[in-house]
């Protein structure tokens, strides 16, 4: 795998950059084409390790689908999403936790033990991922189903419920159409 | 330094960058693509390890997990909305009740 380790550093610098630049981003829409960026790096990353079938979900799925949608959420926001600006207590805590989380992570990494090389590398076809996807994780691969139309049912009452009332509550009568009433 | 380490590396920078930036942002779109940097950097490090471990399954639990980050987003991105009819510059601190 070492032979890929040019490669794969290119994409790691292109993926980290990108989640700065995601983070770092004044204006939500200049953060949602980092994140494009960013999602691209990790397809070709995907790509890199073997997992074929998760880059091409990547691209699809991420790329052309949430980071579409963030788009058209920015571009119905008003004012193109001005952020107020962070305050110091906000950077301190962003600070705090960033070395947090990267000292807990780094020691945990020292801790363990990092996964050898393979000896023997495994079946990772499409056909071998399709298999378990409709074997083993059947339950999982079909409740997914039910889970995006609850969540696009969600989505709806959660807009649909802070909708303003219409301003004429008033019920308009309908008044009977002149050639049905009759005349004695 | 091998591949393996640079990728768990930089998957533990990913998810760092995007709890730092979960915390940094008060606007709720941004907090959502934080949020979606970390589950980024998560589903690296499956797919890392169906890698090394040669499990077709890990790999279809990466696909899983993009179809769940995708409900994720539609449901976040539903409620910024709900924010934003609020007020013109929302601010997901202020968004402290929670009412049926």
């Amino acid at each position: 795998m070492d032979a890929l380790f040019v490669p794969l550093a290119v994409g790691c610098v292109v993926a980290l950059a990108s989640a700065l630049g995601v983070v770092l981003a004044r204006r939500p829409v200049y953060a949602a084409v980092f994140l494009l960026v960013h999602s691209l790096s990790l397809a070709a990353l995907y790509g890199l390790l073997s997992a074929a079938i998760v880059a091409v979900g990547q691209v699809i799925i991420y790329s052309g689908a949430i980071v579409v949608l963030f788009l058209f959420v920015v571009t119905l926001l008003p004012s193109g999403g001005a952020e107020t600006r962070a305050t110091g207590g906000r950077i301190g805590a962003a600070c705090v936790a960033l070395a947090a989380v990267l000292v807990a992570l780094a020691a945990a990494l020292a801790a363990g033990a990092l996964p050898t090389p393979p000896t023997t590398v495994g079946d990772l076809s499409v056909n071998a991922v399709g298999t378990t996807l409709f074997g083993s994780l059947l339950v999982a691969f079909e409740l997914t189903a039910p889970l995006l139309l609850v969540a696009i049912v969600g989505a709806v009452v959660i807009w649909r419920r802070h909708e303003p009332r219409p301003r004429t509550t008033t019920t308009v009568k309908i008044s009977e159409p002149r050639s049905l009433v009759m005349h004695r | 330094m091998n591949s393996e380490v640079l990728i768990v590396a930089t998957s533990a920078g990913l998810f760092a960058i995007g709890g730092a930036g979960a915390l940094l942002h008060r606007h709720p779109v941004s907090l959502l693509m934080a949020i979606e940097v970390m589950l980024n950097a998560a589903n690296l490090l499956i797919v890392l390890g169906a890698r090394v471990h040669g499990g077709a399954d890990a790999e279809a639990t990466a696909l899983v997990v993009l179809v769940l980050a995708a409900a994720e987003a539609v449901i976040g991105l539903a409620l910024a909305l709900a924010l934003f009819r609020r007020r013109a510059v929302p601010d997901v601190d202020q968004a402290a009740e929670l009412r049926g």
